[in-house]
């Protein structure tokens, strides 16, 4: 599985820790890398992802549907789900504020085995590291 | 003058083109994983 997430396009270092069943991705310096790609990654390699988290550095838009989404590149942007998080950062929509947020990408319904790649990441914020 | 008058705006412009990439990015991924052996 390691061997195969390095493989992945963005992907700079990969630590696996098989006693706590962590695995830590560190992005190239670019930071193009895609989160879903790697979720299917690792789901290809036989194991199952249960939860995925992310730092990530982006500018908080309204896409078309009128959902607020971290935009990371012009390509790539991550519907935010609800939270009390949102609420206080939600005045910056469209603004040129950068920020820094620890989020979760992903996390494996309850009761099923599978990870579930077909539907898209939602980025639920847990923590606002920094606001530029 | 022109020439350094063209080569301050080629540089404003670099530095506008590649401003947003290097401020907006993935950092880090962390997975919680079952099934790995």
């Amino acid at each position: 599985m390691k061997q195969h997430l390095a493989r992945q396009s963005g992907v700079e270092k990969v630590e696996v820790s098989l006693i706590d069943g962590k695995v830590d991705v560190t992005p190239k310096e670019d930071g193009r890398i895609d989160p879903l790609q790697l979720l299917k990654a690792v789901y290809d390699s036989g194991v199952s992802v249960a939860e995925m988290e992310v730092i990530v550095r982006g500018k908080i838009m309204k896409d078309s549907s009128g959902h607020l989404a971290l935009q990371v590149t012009p390509n790539q942007s991550f519907t935010i789900t609800p939270n009390d998080l949102l609420k206080s950062v939600q005045s910056l929509a469209d603004s040129s504020a950068v920020l820094t947020i620890r989020g979760e990408l992903y996390r494996k319904p309850a009761g099923k085995k599978k990870t579930d790649t077909s539907a898209p990441l939602k980025l639920l914020i847990l923590d606002v590291q920094k606001k530029e | 003058m022109n020439t350094k008058a063209l080569a301050l705006l080629a540089l404003l412009g670099c530095a506008l083109l590649f401003t947003p990439a290097s401020k907006a990015q993935v950092k880090h991924i962390e997975m919680r994983v079952e099934g790995m052996t």
